[in-house]
């Protein structure tokens, strides 16, 4: 589904990123982590076509259409309802107001804000505003989903119910995801593959994991996986040797 | 309203009797001389002759002629300008630092110039209230493109909107935002370049009267006409606080 391969990015003379190769297969959950500046971002700004590589290719099957695009910073147009603001993607693809409109309500209704349409952004709460913007994303029915630290912002309880969510939601729809993250638990118990990616600048892929931890998951009791620990284990190690290479530099 | 904002409105009024009935003693008992300071029932007489004799009709017409009309080109022409150099390098490039200079300049000395290009009629105030709102403006539209939340744009991007989905959905609603918070200023302008314009030269006009009532030195008519004037701005500041508070309600 996307294939992603050799690739290299530059904002300088000297590369952030090198030679990366990833893969996201239909259907899968896969996260990207890596201690800051290994290039995580910028990674997935190329899968969008935010930025181009100074070498290496990035394939994707799909259309635009397609992707859904998930960031941390994302903002819902304040002078919009959120019920609007979920509609307005869908009316971009050319769906009538009322028709649009009736499926923003079906989706708020799914991402458990059932009665919070008519209200601005300023009335909700930070974890409701992040139901609005998934609501806003999944409405156009993404085949690959692509999200950038999406819930760091929130508290933790929050967080824990607003990310098993998504996971009901993108198991059941079936949605391949490309998740970056700096979160090594989050990244085992939501993924089937986690990418580490190396200290930067020339950060590159060091290691590829696989969880086998079944779905549908519990993101609470995936973690009494048998394979969680020692999955948890090596990924910290692995993580750590990144970041006290860095170190022993400084 | 609640009980605590309607004790402080009764507590404001009572302030406001005392001070007026105050005022009305010492101008009778000639502590304060009333040919300086007139007591408020003699400022009311005279503001109610005024109306009783019809009058002063054409006056009022005539201020708020000028005053609306000046708003409202002052209002369109800005906005042009400043759309047309935030989205135009070239033109905001010359634009910017025109404007800015004209910004900060005392606009209303301008007044004189406008009667000698303009006449002593009505077309000189429009033009002082024109160059007063028209600069006003032009930031307020300038600045509104220009500080538009990129996050707005690249989120309605990444939803598939191109260029005319980006103005209606993002671009318009922030510039209408930062125009209406200005509105309230430019009440105030249109207002104060009206009757500036008709002091320094007319025949008619709340201006014009105000400066026959300085000459006599009839300083009852003076007052009761800088209370008819700031009646007239508190509505129309009412106004536009309504129209602001309805339009920006997702505030």
């Amino acid at each position: 589904m996307l294939d992603v391969s050799g690739l290299t990015l530059s904002y300088g003379p000297e590369p952030v990123l090198e030679g990366a190769n990833l893969r996201v297969d239909t259907g899968q959950f896969v996260s990207l982590v890596g201690p800051s500046g290994s290039g995580k971002s910028s990674l997935l700004r190329a899968v969008i076509g935010l930025q181009q590589p100074s070498a290496g290719t990035v394939t994707c099957d799909l259309d635009r259409g397609d992707l859904g695009i998930l960031f941390q910073d994302d903002a819902l147009l304040p002078w919009r309802t959120a019920l609007d603001n979920v509609a307005l993607g869908l009316r971009i693809r050319g769906k009538p107001r009322p028709h649009a409109r009736d499926e923003a309500e079906a989706w708020l209704g799914r991402l458990g804000l059932v009665g919070f349409g008519q209200r601005y952004p300023r009335a909700l709460s930070g974890g409701q505003r992040k139901r609005v913007a998934l609501a806003q994303v999944l409405a156009l029915r993404p085949r690959l989903l692509l999200m950038d630290e999406p819930f760091a912002a929130l508290d933790a309880i929050v967080r824990h119910r607003i990310t098993q969510d998504l996971l009901d939601l993108v198991e059941g729809e079936k949605i391949s995801v490309l998740l970056v993250t700096h979160d090594l638990e989050e990244a085992l118990v939501l993924s089937d593959v986690v990418y580490l990616l190396g200290r930067g600048p020339r950060a590159r892929i060091r290691e590829r994991y696989a969880v086998p931890i079944p779905r549908p998951r519990d993101i609470m009791k995936a973690r009494t996986n048998p394979s969680f620990a020692p999955l948890l284990e090596r990924l910290w190690q692995d993580l750590s040797a990144e970041v006290d290479a860095v170190r022993r530099i400084a | 309203m609640s009980t605590t904002t309607a004790r402080l409105a009764a507590r404001r009024l009572v302030v406001l009797g005392i001070l007026l009935s105050l005022w009305e003693v010492l101008a009778r008992f000639g502590v304060l001389n009333p040919f300086y300071v007139p007591p408020p029932s003699k400022v009311g007489a005279t503001l109610f002759a005024l109306f009783a004799d019809g009058e002063i009709w054409t006056h009022i017409e005539a201020t708020f002629g000028a005053a609306l009309l000046g708003l409202l080109l002052g209002v369109v022409v800005g906005a042009i300008l400043g759309v047309s150099a935030a989205l135009l390098p070239q033109v905001g490039e010359i634009l910017d630092p025109a404007m800015t200079v004209l910004n900060a300049v005392p606009r209303i000395i301008l007044a004189p110039l406008f009667v000698i290009w303009f006449g002593i009629g009505i077309a000189s105030k429009v033009a002082v209230t024109f160059v007063l709102i028209a600069v006003l403006f032009f930031f307020a539209v300038y600045t509104g493109i220009n500080e538009v939340d990129q996050r707005l744009v690249e989120r309605v991007k990444t939803l598939g909107g191109g260029r005319s989905i980006l103005l209606r959905e993002v671009y318009l609603p922030a510039v209408t935002a930062w125009a209406l918070s200005n509105l309230k200023v430019a009440v105030g302008f249109a207002f104060t370049g009206a009757v500036v314009g008709e002091f320094v030269a007319s025949s008619r006009g709340l201006g014009y009267l105000l400066s026959f009532a300085q000459s006599t030195y009839n300083a009852s008519l003076t007052l009761a006409l800088l209370l008819l004037v700031i009646v007239f701005v508190f509505v129309l500041f009412a106004l536009a606080g309504r129209l602001e508070k309805r339009l920006l309600r997702w505030r």
